[in-house]
Protein backbone atom coordinates (compact mmCIF):
# COMPACT_ATOMS: atom_id res chain seq x y z
CA UNK A 1 0.00 0.00 0.00
CA UNK A 2 2.47 2.58 1.66
CA UNK A 3 6.39 2.58 1.38
CA UNK A 4 8.21 4.78 2.98
CA UNK A 5 11.91 4.94 2.17
CA UNK A 6 14.68 7.04 4.16
CA UNK A 7 12.88 9.78 5.07
CA UNK A 8 14.85 12.44 6.48
CA UNK A 9 13.57 16.11 7.57
CA UNK A 10 15.42 19.07 8.94
CA UNK A 11 14.24 21.82 10.67
CA UNK A 12 16.88 24.11 10.18
CA UNK A 13 20.10 22.18 11.41
CA UNK A 14 17.88 20.16 13.67
CA UNK A 15 16.90 16.45 12.64
CA UNK A 16 13.05 15.67 13.29
CA UNK A 17 13.15 12.76 11.22
CA UNK A 18 16.49 10.60 10.68
CA UNK A 19 16.52 7.82 8.05
CA UNK A 20 13.28 6.09 8.73
CA UNK A 21 11.86 3.35 6.14
CA UNK A 22 8.45 2.59 7.16
CA UNK A 23 5.98 0.10 5.14
CA UNK A 24 1.92 -0.60 5.46
CA UNK A 25 0.25 -3.00 3.33
CA UNK A 26 -3.13 -3.27 2.37
CA UNK A 27 -5.60 -3.50 5.25
CA UNK A 28 -2.70 -3.18 7.95
CA UNK A 29 -2.86 -1.21 11.17
CA UNK A 30 0.64 0.02 11.55
CA UNK A 31 1.78 1.64 14.81
CA UNK A 32 4.55 4.45 15.31
CA UNK A 33 5.40 5.25 19.06
CA UNK A 34 7.56 7.51 20.19
CA UNK A 35 7.79 10.45 23.40
CA UNK A 36 7.19 13.81 23.03
CA UNK A 37 9.31 15.33 19.95
CA UNK A 38 10.34 11.90 18.60
CA UNK A 39 9.34 13.36 15.44
CA UNK A 40 6.09 11.25 15.09
CA UNK A 41 3.54 14.34 13.78
CA UNK A 42 6.80 15.56 11.06
CA UNK A 43 6.45 11.95 9.82
CA UNK A 44 2.83 12.06 9.18
CA UNK A 45 3.28 15.46 7.77
CA UNK A 46 5.76 13.76 5.33
CA UNK A 47 3.43 10.97 4.42
CA UNK A 48 0.12 13.18 3.86
CA UNK A 49 2.92 16.16 2.07
CA UNK A 50 1.71 18.73 4.46
CA UNK A 51 5.28 19.11 5.07
CA UNK A 52 6.19 20.20 1.30
CA UNK A 53 3.32 23.03 2.12
CA UNK A 54 5.15 23.71 5.08
CA UNK A 55 7.88 24.10 3.64
CA UNK A 56 6.81 26.09 1.00
CA UNK A 57 5.21 28.63 3.36
CA UNK A 58 8.56 29.06 4.70
CA UNK A 59 10.16 29.48 1.49
CA UNK A 60 7.70 32.22 0.83
CA UNK A 61 8.99 33.73 3.54
CA UNK A 62 12.79 33.87 2.60
CA UNK A 63 13.75 31.20 4.70
CA UNK A 64 15.07 27.83 3.92
CA UNK A 65 14.59 26.31 7.33
CA UNK A 66 12.86 23.32 6.28
CA UNK A 67 14.28 20.25 4.39
CA UNK A 68 12.75 17.25 3.06
CA UNK A 69 14.21 13.88 1.69
CA UNK A 70 11.52 11.61 0.77
CA UNK A 71 10.90 8.80 -1.45
CA UNK A 72 7.22 7.26 -1.22
CA UNK A 73 5.84 5.02 -3.00
CA UNK A 74 1.96 4.35 -2.75
CA UNK A 75 -0.64 2.03 -4.60
CA UNK A 76 2.69 1.93 -7.32
CA UNK A 77 3.17 5.46 -7.75
CA UNK A 78 5.63 7.87 -7.22
CA UNK A 79 3.62 10.28 -5.21
CA UNK A 80 7.24 11.97 -3.12
CA UNK A 81 6.75 15.74 -4.88
CA UNK A 82 2.65 15.40 -4.91
CA UNK A 83 1.18 18.07 -3.19
CA UNK A 84 -1.61 17.21 -0.13
CA UNK A 85 -4.49 18.06 -1.43
CA UNK A 86 -3.78 15.50 -4.53
CA UNK A 87 -2.65 12.57 -2.16
CA UNK A 88 -5.70 13.24 -0.20
CA UNK A 89 -7.31 12.52 -3.54
CA UNK A 90 -5.21 9.50 -4.31
CA UNK A 91 -6.82 7.96 -0.82
CA UNK A 92 -4.12 9.34 1.69
CA UNK A 93 -6.08 11.12 4.32
CA UNK A 94 -4.64 12.33 7.75
CA UNK A 95 -6.37 12.94 10.89
CA UNK A 96 -4.39 15.59 12.69
CA UNK A 97 -3.19 15.54 15.86
CA UNK A 98 -4.95 18.10 18.35
CA UNK A 99 -7.95 17.17 15.71
CA UNK A 100 -8.14 20.66 13.97
CA UNK A 101 -11.71 20.39 13.92
CA UNK A 102 -13.53 23.68 12.27
CA UNK A 103 -14.66 25.56 15.34
CA UNK A 104 -17.46 27.69 13.88
CA UNK A 105 -18.71 24.94 11.75
CA UNK A 106 -21.54 22.40 13.25
CA UNK A 107 -20.55 18.81 14.07
CA UNK A 108 -22.76 17.94 10.92
CA UNK A 109 -21.21 21.38 8.94
CA UNK A 110 -17.61 19.73 10.04
CA UNK A 111 -18.61 16.11 8.46
CA UNK A 112 -20.13 17.62 4.84
CA UNK A 113 -17.05 19.57 4.20
CA UNK A 114 -15.02 16.59 5.20
CA UNK A 115 -16.49 14.86 1.96
CA UNK A 116 -15.34 17.45 0.02
CA UNK A 117 -13.45 14.29 -2.51
CA UNK A 118 -16.71 12.20 -1.58
CA UNK A 119 -19.68 11.78 -4.19
CA UNK A 120 -22.75 12.35 -2.94
CA UNK A 121 -24.02 8.69 -2.41
CA UNK A 122 -20.55 8.31 -0.82
CA UNK A 123 -21.30 11.15 1.14
CA UNK A 124 -24.61 9.68 2.39
CA UNK A 125 -23.46 6.61 3.39
CA UNK A 126 -20.20 7.53 5.08
CA UNK A 127 -22.78 10.03 7.18
CA UNK A 128 -24.61 7.06 8.42
CA UNK A 129 -21.86 5.21 8.92
CA UNK A 130 -20.23 7.32 10.97
CA UNK A 131 -23.23 8.40 13.29
CA UNK A 132 -23.66 4.04 13.18
CA UNK A 133 -19.90 4.54 14.52
CA UNK A 134 -20.16 7.46 17.23
CA UNK A 135 -24.20 8.24 18.25
CA UNK A 136 -23.01 10.65 19.93
CA UNK A 137 -22.15 12.65 16.85
CA UNK A 138 -25.42 12.17 15.65
CA UNK A 139 -27.32 13.56 19.35
CA UNK A 140 -24.85 16.51 18.38
CA UNK A 141 -25.15 17.35 15.07
CA UNK A 142 -25.93 21.02 15.53
CA UNK A 143 -23.31 21.56 18.13
CA UNK A 144 -20.89 24.26 16.98
CA UNK A 145 -17.08 22.21 16.53
CA UNK A 146 -16.04 24.32 19.07
CA UNK A 147 -18.18 23.94 21.61
CA UNK A 148 -17.50 19.86 21.68
CA UNK A 149 -15.38 18.29 24.42
CA UNK A 150 -12.02 16.87 23.61
CA UNK A 151 -13.29 13.03 23.80
CA UNK A 152 -16.29 14.19 21.12
CA UNK A 153 -14.01 16.49 19.14
CA UNK A 154 -12.01 13.06 18.28
CA UNK A 155 -14.75 11.38 17.60
CA UNK A 156 -15.52 14.52 15.00
CA UNK A 157 -11.85 13.96 13.87
CA UNK A 158 -12.07 10.65 12.95
CA UNK A 159 -15.74 10.95 11.56
CA UNK A 160 -14.53 13.94 9.31
CA UNK A 161 -11.80 11.97 8.33
CA UNK A 162 -13.68 9.37 6.91
CA UNK A 163 -16.19 11.10 4.98
CA UNK A 164 -13.06 11.66 2.65
CA UNK A 165 -13.01 8.64 1.60
CA UNK A 166 -9.78 7.29 2.77
CA UNK A 167 -8.16 4.33 1.70
CA UNK A 168 -5.10 5.22 4.07
CA UNK A 169 -5.77 6.82 7.08
CA UNK A 170 -3.34 8.81 9.20
CA UNK A 171 -4.05 8.70 12.87
CA UNK A 172 -1.61 11.39 14.79
CA UNK A 173 -2.36 10.83 18.11
CA UNK A 174 -6.12 9.82 18.43
CA UNK A 175 -5.83 9.28 22.09
CA UNK A 176 -4.65 12.28 23.07
CA UNK A 177 -5.60 14.08 26.27
CA UNK A 178 -8.78 11.09 26.41
CA UNK A 179 -10.19 9.60 29.58
CA UNK A 180 -9.33 5.69 29.52
CA UNK A 181 -12.63 4.24 28.83
CA UNK A 182 -13.01 7.14 25.50
CA UNK A 183 -9.84 5.78 24.67
CA UNK A 184 -10.98 2.26 24.90
CA UNK A 185 -13.88 3.45 22.28
CA UNK A 186 -11.50 5.31 20.14
CA UNK A 187 -9.68 1.75 19.66
CA UNK A 188 -12.60 0.00 18.83
CA UNK A 189 -13.66 1.97 16.53
CA UNK A 190 -10.26 1.84 15.26
CA UNK A 191 -10.31 -1.49 14.25
CA UNK A 192 -14.21 -1.56 13.81
CA UNK A 193 -12.94 0.90 10.74
CA UNK A 194 -10.35 -1.61 9.03
CA UNK A 195 -13.01 -4.13 9.50
CA UNK A 196 -15.99 -2.69 7.76
CA UNK A 197 -14.11 -0.70 5.17
CA UNK A 198 -10.83 -2.02 4.61
CA UNK A 199 -8.86 1.06 5.28
CA UNK A 200 -4.94 0.50 6.15
CA UNK A 201 -4.20 2.70 9.40
CA UNK A 202 -0.89 4.22 10.63
CA UNK A 203 -1.28 5.74 14.23
CA UNK A 204 1.06 7.51 15.88
CA UNK A 205 0.63 7.65 19.93
CA UNK A 206 3.30 8.20 22.81
CA UNK A 207 2.20 5.15 24.93
CA UNK A 208 1.98 2.13 22.76
CA UNK A 209 0.14 0.01 25.91
CA UNK A 210 -3.35 0.90 24.73
CA UNK A 211 -2.99 0.55 20.81
CA UNK A 212 -0.34 -2.22 20.52
CA UNK A 213 -2.70 -5.27 20.87
CA UNK A 214 -4.84 -4.11 17.59
CA UNK A 215 -1.49 -3.19 15.22
CA UNK A 216 -0.35 -5.41 13.04
CA UNK A 217 3.58 -4.06 12.88
CA UNK A 218 4.99 -1.05 14.67
CA UNK A 219 8.04 1.13 14.73
CA UNK A 220 9.07 2.92 17.76
CA UNK A 221 10.94 6.07 17.40
CA UNK A 222 13.65 8.16 19.72
CA UNK A 223 14.94 11.30 18.24
CA UNK A 224 13.63 11.01 14.77
CA UNK A 225 15.11 7.62 14.48
CA UNK A 226 13.58 4.27 14.13
CA UNK A 227 15.14 2.35 16.84
CA UNK A 228 12.77 -0.62 16.57
CA UNK A 229 10.60 -2.29 14.62
CA UNK A 230 8.42 -5.22 14.38
CA UNK A 231 5.19 -7.23 14.76
CA UNK A 232 3.05 -5.79 17.46
CA UNK A 233 3.17 -8.85 19.74
CA UNK A 234 6.87 -9.49 19.87
CA UNK A 235 7.09 -6.00 20.42
CA UNK A 236 5.02 -5.99 23.19
CA UNK A 237 7.02 -8.98 24.78
CA UNK A 238 10.70 -7.21 24.46
CA UNK A 239 11.72 -6.39 27.61
CA UNK A 240 14.25 -3.29 26.28
CA UNK A 241 10.29 -2.07 24.82
CA UNK A 242 8.77 -3.18 27.41
CA UNK A 243 10.27 -0.70 29.93
CA UNK A 244 10.31 2.48 28.33
CA UNK A 245 7.70 2.60 26.38
CA UNK A 246 4.78 0.11 28.73
CA UNK A 247 5.74 1.64 31.94
CA UNK A 248 6.27 -1.79 33.13
CA UNK B 1 -38.08 58.74 9.10
CA UNK B 2 -36.33 59.59 5.80
CA UNK B 3 -33.21 59.19 8.23
CA UNK B 4 -34.69 55.97 8.71
CA UNK B 5 -35.28 54.75 4.98
CA UNK B 6 -31.94 56.42 3.97
CA UNK B 7 -30.05 55.26 6.33
CA UNK B 8 -31.15 51.51 5.73
CA UNK B 9 -30.17 52.22 1.84
CA UNK B 10 -26.98 53.93 2.65
CA UNK B 11 -25.83 50.99 5.01
CA UNK B 12 -26.96 48.46 2.60
CA UNK B 13 -25.07 50.01 -0.04
CA UNK B 14 -22.16 49.73 2.60
CA UNK B 15 -22.50 46.41 2.97
CA UNK B 16 -22.11 45.47 -0.68
CA UNK B 17 -19.49 47.36 -1.21
CA UNK B 18 -17.68 45.50 1.54
CA UNK B 19 -19.17 41.93 0.87
CA UNK B 20 -16.52 41.01 -1.56
CA UNK B 21 -13.81 42.61 0.65
CA UNK B 22 -14.81 40.30 3.72
CA UNK B 23 -15.08 37.48 1.58
CA UNK B 24 -11.89 37.26 0.40
CA UNK B 25 -10.29 38.10 3.55
CA UNK B 26 -12.17 35.32 5.36
CA UNK B 27 -11.32 32.87 2.86
CA UNK B 28 -7.81 33.50 2.02
CA UNK B 29 -6.76 36.08 4.57
CA UNK B 30 -5.39 38.39 1.59
CA UNK B 31 -6.54 42.03 2.08
CA UNK B 32 -7.82 43.10 -1.57
CA UNK B 33 -7.00 46.26 -1.86
CA UNK B 34 -7.62 46.10 -5.71
CA UNK B 35 -11.51 45.98 -4.49
CA UNK B 36 -12.29 49.34 -5.19
CA UNK B 37 -10.40 49.43 -8.35
CA UNK B 38 -12.67 46.47 -9.93
CA UNK B 39 -15.85 48.61 -8.63
CA UNK B 40 -14.94 51.05 -11.06
CA UNK B 41 -13.53 48.64 -13.56
CA UNK B 42 -16.88 46.81 -13.45
CA UNK B 43 -18.49 50.46 -13.82
CA UNK B 44 -16.60 51.08 -17.08
CA UNK B 45 -17.19 48.40 -18.33
CA UNK B 46 -20.65 47.91 -18.42
CA UNK B 47 -20.48 51.60 -19.59
CA UNK B 48 -17.87 50.40 -22.63
CA UNK B 49 -20.60 47.71 -23.67
CA UNK B 50 -23.53 49.36 -23.30
CA UNK B 51 -22.44 52.57 -25.27
CA UNK B 52 -19.83 51.04 -27.62
CA UNK B 53 -20.96 48.07 -28.08
CA UNK B 54 -24.56 48.98 -27.99
CA UNK B 55 -25.54 45.42 -26.24
CA UNK B 56 -28.24 45.22 -24.55
CA UNK B 57 -27.82 46.37 -20.44
CA UNK B 58 -28.61 42.79 -18.80
CA UNK B 59 -26.47 41.48 -20.81
CA UNK B 60 -23.90 44.16 -20.26
CA UNK B 61 -23.74 43.29 -16.76
CA UNK B 62 -23.50 39.81 -16.56
CA UNK B 63 -20.39 40.56 -19.01
CA UNK B 64 -18.66 42.77 -17.02
CA UNK B 65 -19.47 40.81 -13.52
CA UNK B 66 -18.24 37.53 -15.64
CA UNK B 67 -15.04 39.70 -16.85
CA UNK B 68 -14.32 40.97 -12.99
CA UNK B 69 -14.50 37.54 -11.37
CA UNK B 70 -11.83 36.60 -14.43
CA UNK B 71 -9.69 39.55 -13.95
CA UNK B 72 -9.88 38.67 -10.16
CA UNK B 73 -9.36 34.95 -10.83
CA UNK B 74 -6.15 36.06 -13.40
CA UNK B 75 -4.75 38.52 -9.99
CA UNK B 76 -5.58 35.64 -7.65
CA UNK B 77 -3.07 33.00 -9.77
CA UNK B 78 -0.71 35.18 -11.39
CA UNK B 79 -0.02 37.65 -8.27
CA UNK B 80 -1.38 36.12 -4.58
CA UNK B 81 -0.35 32.62 -5.03
CA UNK B 82 3.10 33.30 -5.00
CA UNK B 83 2.98 36.09 -2.06
CA UNK B 84 0.53 34.19 0.22
CA UNK B 85 1.12 34.55 3.65
CA UNK B 86 3.18 38.06 3.18
CA UNK B 87 0.45 40.42 4.63
CA UNK B 88 2.72 43.75 3.19
CA UNK B 89 2.88 41.84 0.14
CA UNK B 90 -0.30 41.43 -0.62
CA UNK B 91 -0.85 44.74 0.39
CA UNK B 92 1.54 46.43 -1.90
CA UNK B 93 0.89 44.08 -4.56
CA UNK B 94 -3.07 44.50 -4.59
CA UNK B 95 -2.80 47.76 -4.49
CA UNK B 96 0.09 48.71 -6.97
CA UNK B 97 -2.54 46.81 -9.32
CA UNK B 98 -5.74 48.84 -8.21
CA UNK B 99 -3.72 52.04 -8.91
CA UNK B 100 -2.55 50.97 -12.32
CA UNK B 101 -6.22 49.57 -13.31
CA UNK B 102 -7.63 53.44 -11.87
CA UNK B 103 -5.12 55.56 -13.43
CA UNK B 104 -5.15 53.16 -16.48
CA UNK B 105 -8.74 54.63 -17.02
CA UNK B 106 -7.77 57.87 -16.29
CA UNK B 107 -5.13 57.79 -18.78
CA UNK B 108 -7.83 56.51 -21.28
CA UNK B 109 -9.34 59.32 -21.08
CA UNK B 110 -12.51 58.14 -18.75
CA UNK B 111 -12.04 61.25 -16.65
CA UNK B 112 -15.00 64.04 -15.49
CA UNK B 113 -18.75 63.87 -14.87
CA UNK B 114 -20.00 62.45 -18.36
CA UNK B 115 -20.11 58.63 -17.56
CA UNK B 116 -22.99 57.40 -16.15
CA UNK B 117 -25.37 53.95 -15.93
CA UNK B 118 -29.02 53.96 -16.55
CA UNK B 119 -31.36 53.08 -13.39
CA UNK B 120 -32.79 49.57 -13.86
CA UNK B 121 -36.36 51.36 -13.69
CA UNK B 122 -37.28 54.59 -13.79
CA UNK B 123 -39.46 56.31 -11.13
CA UNK B 124 -39.99 55.99 -7.82
CA UNK B 125 -42.54 55.48 -5.23
CA UNK B 126 -43.62 57.26 -1.34
CA UNK B 127 -43.17 55.13 1.24
CA UNK B 128 -44.88 56.45 4.63
CA UNK B 129 -44.76 59.95 2.71
CA UNK B 130 -40.50 59.74 1.58
CA UNK B 131 -40.20 59.41 -2.25
CA UNK B 132 -37.86 56.74 -2.66
CA UNK B 133 -36.55 56.32 -6.69
CA UNK B 134 -36.74 52.41 -7.63
CA UNK B 135 -33.10 52.47 -7.91
CA UNK B 136 -32.54 52.58 -4.00
CA UNK B 137 -35.24 49.75 -3.73
CA UNK B 138 -32.83 47.89 -5.73
CA UNK B 139 -30.47 48.52 -3.34
CA UNK B 140 -32.47 46.93 -0.67
CA UNK B 141 -33.70 44.12 -2.18
CA UNK B 142 -30.66 43.38 -4.40
CA UNK B 143 -27.97 43.63 -1.27
CA UNK B 144 -30.37 41.30 0.35
CA UNK B 145 -30.92 38.59 -2.15
CA UNK B 146 -26.91 38.90 -2.61
CA UNK B 147 -26.32 38.18 1.05
CA UNK B 148 -29.20 35.30 0.77
CA UNK B 149 -27.50 33.88 -1.84
CA UNK B 150 -23.85 34.00 -0.51
CA UNK B 151 -24.98 32.21 2.73
CA UNK B 152 -26.72 29.77 1.10
CA UNK B 153 -23.76 28.99 -1.18
CA UNK B 154 -21.61 28.81 1.90
CA UNK B 155 -24.09 25.83 3.37
CA UNK B 156 -25.42 24.17 0.59
CA UNK B 157 -22.77 23.38 -2.20
CA UNK B 158 -19.53 21.82 -2.41
CA UNK B 159 -17.55 24.61 -3.20
CA UNK B 160 -19.29 26.98 -0.49
CA UNK B 161 -18.50 24.43 2.26
CA UNK B 162 -14.75 24.04 1.06
CA UNK B 163 -14.17 27.41 1.29
CA UNK B 164 -15.39 27.62 4.77
CA UNK B 165 -13.30 25.07 5.72
CA UNK B 166 -10.28 27.06 4.35
CA UNK B 167 -11.60 29.83 6.05
CA UNK B 168 -11.21 28.43 9.57
CA UNK B 169 -8.54 26.35 9.25
CA UNK B 170 -6.41 26.00 5.85
CA UNK B 171 -4.40 23.34 6.44
CA UNK B 172 -7.06 20.91 8.50
CA UNK B 173 -9.23 21.68 5.24
CA UNK B 174 -6.14 20.72 2.79
CA UNK B 175 -5.94 17.25 4.96
CA UNK B 176 -9.51 16.67 3.33
CA UNK B 177 -7.95 17.13 -0.17
CA UNK B 178 -9.33 20.86 -0.54
CA UNK B 179 -6.71 22.78 -2.78
CA UNK B 180 -5.99 26.33 -1.00
CA UNK B 181 -4.87 27.99 -4.01
CA UNK B 182 -7.56 26.49 -5.83
CA UNK B 183 -9.62 27.74 -3.73
CA UNK B 184 -8.23 31.20 -2.79
CA UNK B 185 -8.77 31.88 -6.90
CA UNK B 186 -12.15 31.23 -6.23
CA UNK B 187 -12.66 33.34 -3.82
CA UNK B 188 -10.94 35.99 -5.45
CA UNK B 189 -13.16 35.95 -8.51
CA UNK B 190 -16.02 35.67 -6.85
CA UNK B 191 -14.86 38.77 -4.32
CA UNK B 192 -14.14 40.52 -7.40
CA UNK B 193 -17.53 39.98 -9.06
CA UNK B 194 -19.60 41.10 -6.07
CA UNK B 195 -17.34 44.40 -6.09
CA UNK B 196 -18.84 44.44 -10.22
CA UNK B 197 -21.66 43.89 -8.68
CA UNK B 198 -22.07 46.76 -5.95
CA UNK B 199 -20.96 49.20 -8.64
CA UNK B 200 -23.58 47.74 -11.59
CA UNK B 201 -26.03 48.18 -8.47
CA UNK B 202 -25.00 51.54 -6.94
CA UNK B 203 -23.32 53.41 -9.61
CA UNK B 204 -26.91 54.56 -11.66
CA UNK B 205 -27.30 56.59 -8.52
CA UNK B 206 -23.99 58.82 -9.49
CA UNK B 207 -21.72 59.19 -12.11
CA UNK B 208 -18.41 56.42 -12.74
CA UNK B 209 -15.54 57.99 -11.85
CA UNK B 210 -12.05 57.17 -10.86
CA UNK B 211 -11.96 58.37 -7.35
CA UNK B 212 -15.24 56.38 -6.14
CA UNK B 213 -12.37 53.32 -6.51
CA UNK B 214 -9.74 54.87 -4.01
CA UNK B 215 -13.93 55.90 -1.71
CA UNK B 216 -15.10 52.24 -2.17
CA UNK B 217 -11.53 50.51 -0.23
CA UNK B 218 -11.98 53.00 2.53
CA UNK B 219 -15.88 52.02 3.02
CA UNK B 220 -15.17 48.43 2.48
CA UNK B 221 -11.66 48.76 4.76
CA UNK B 222 -13.94 50.93 7.52
CA UNK B 223 -17.14 47.72 7.44
CA UNK B 224 -14.21 45.27 7.83
CA UNK B 225 -12.37 46.74 10.58
CA UNK B 226 -15.18 48.05 12.31
CA UNK B 227 -17.25 44.75 11.81
CA UNK B 228 -14.09 42.28 12.81
CA UNK B 229 -11.63 41.26 9.27
CA UNK B 230 -13.11 38.16 7.89
CA UNK B 231 -16.34 38.32 10.11
CA UNK B 232 -19.45 38.56 7.96
CA UNK B 233 -22.28 38.70 10.27
CA UNK B 234 -19.54 42.09 11.64
CA UNK B 235 -19.10 43.54 8.51
CA UNK B 236 -23.08 43.53 7.67
CA UNK B 237 -23.73 45.12 11.41
CA UNK B 238 -20.93 47.37 11.38
CA UNK B 239 -22.29 48.90 7.89
CA UNK B 240 -25.51 49.49 9.73
CA UNK B 241 -23.39 51.33 12.40
CA UNK B 242 -21.49 53.64 9.94
CA UNK B 243 -24.30 53.48 7.20
CA UNK B 244 -26.17 54.92 10.05
CA UNK B 245 -23.56 57.50 11.37
CA UNK B 246 -23.18 58.80 8.04
CA UNK B 247 -26.79 59.40 7.21
CA UNK B 248 -27.04 61.07 10.29
CA UNK B 249 -24.00 63.79 9.82
CA UNK B 250 -25.08 64.20 6.65
CA UNK B 251 -28.43 65.16 8.02
CA UNK B 252 -27.28 67.24 10.58
CA UNK B 253 -24.21 68.45 10.33
CA UNK B 254 -22.74 68.62 6.71
CA UNK B 255 -22.83 66.28 4.07
CA UNK B 256 -18.92 66.49 3.31
CA UNK B 257 -18.49 64.17 6.05
CA UNK B 258 -19.10 60.85 4.79
CA UNK B 259 -15.39 59.86 4.25
CA UNK B 260 -14.92 61.74 7.59
CA UNK B 261 -16.90 59.40 9.00
CA UNK B 262 -15.71 56.37 7.49
CA UNK B 263 -12.37 57.51 8.82
CA UNK B 264 -13.19 57.74 11.93
CA UNK B 265 -14.38 54.39 12.57
CA UNK B 266 -11.25 53.00 11.40
CA UNK B 267 -9.36 54.96 13.67
CA UNK B 268 -11.67 54.69 16.69
CA UNK B 269 -11.88 51.03 16.32
CA UNK B 270 -8.59 50.20 15.90
CA UNK B 271 -7.20 52.38 18.76
CA UNK B 272 -10.12 50.56 21.00
CA UNK B 273 -10.61 47.11 20.27
CA UNK B 274 -8.06 46.55 16.99
CA UNK B 275 -9.71 42.98 16.65
CA UNK B 276 -13.29 44.83 15.67
CA UNK B 277 -16.35 45.16 17.68
CA UNK B 278 -18.05 42.31 16.28
CA UNK B 279 -15.93 40.05 15.35
CA UNK B 280 -16.01 36.06 16.39
CA UNK B 281 -14.80 35.78 19.40
CA UNK B 282 -12.46 33.17 19.73
CA UNK B 283 -14.34 30.63 21.34
CA UNK B 284 -12.42 27.60 20.84
CA UNK B 285 -9.89 27.32 23.40
CA UNK B 286 -8.21 24.46 22.38
CA UNK B 287 -9.81 21.81 25.07
CA UNK B 288 -7.66 19.03 25.42
N1 LIG C 1 7.88 23.86 12.20
C1 LIG C 1 8.91 23.46 12.99
N2 LIG C 1 10.03 24.20 13.06
C2 LIG C 1 11.07 23.83 13.83
N3 LIG C 1 11.09 22.70 14.55
C3 LIG C 1 10.01 21.92 14.54
C4 LIG C 1 8.86 22.25 13.76
N4 LIG C 1 7.92 21.28 13.94
C5 LIG C 1 8.48 20.39 14.79
N5 LIG C 1 9.71 20.75 15.16
C6 LIG C 1 10.62 20.00 16.04
O1 LIG C 1 10.80 18.73 15.49
C7 LIG C 1 10.84 17.75 16.51
C8 LIG C 1 9.83 16.66 16.22
O2 LIG C 1 8.54 17.21 16.35
P1 LIG C 1 7.21 16.40 16.15
O3 LIG C 1 6.08 17.34 16.27
O4 LIG C 1 7.31 15.61 14.91
O5 LIG C 1 7.23 15.41 17.41
P2 LIG C 1 6.11 14.43 17.94
O6 LIG C 1 6.72 13.10 18.03
O7 LIG C 1 4.88 14.55 17.15
O8 LIG C 1 5.88 14.98 19.41
P3 LIG C 1 4.52 15.04 20.27
O9 LIG C 1 4.33 13.72 20.88
O10 LIG C 1 4.84 16.08 21.30
O11 LIG C 1 3.43 15.44 19.36
C9 LIG C 1 10.60 18.49 17.81
O12 LIG C 1 11.84 18.65 18.46
C10 LIG C 1 10.04 19.80 17.40
O13 LIG C 1 10.44 20.84 18.26
MG1 LIG D 1 3.01 15.08 17.48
Amino acid sequence: MIEARDLMVFYENMIAVNNVTLHCDDGQIVGVFGANSAGKSTLMYVLSGIILDIQRKERMRGGERVTVFSKITYAGKDISLMKPHERAREGIILCPERRRIFPESSVLENLKIGAYLASKEQAKETLDYVFSLFPTLDRLKDRQGGFLSGGEQQMLAIGRSLMAQPKLLLLDEPLLGLAPSIQKDVIRVIKEIRRDRRISIIVTEQYARPVIPIVDYAYILENGSAVMEGKGKELMNNPDVKAAYFGV
Amino acid sequence: MEILFYGIINSISLALMALGFTLVYGISRVPNFAHGALYVFAGFLTWIILNKLGLPYPLAILLALICSALLGAVISMGVLVRIRGMEMSEVIATYALGVAILEGFRWAGFKGMTYTLPPFFKGSVQILGVPIDYQRIMVVVLGVAVLAALWLFTRLTRMGLALRGIAQDERAAMMLGIDSDFAATIAMGIGCALAGLAAVILLPLGNIVIEAGYNVLIFAIAVCVVGGLGSWGGAVIASFVIGFAQILTVAYIRPQFQMVVALLAILVTLIIRPSGFFGRQKELEERV
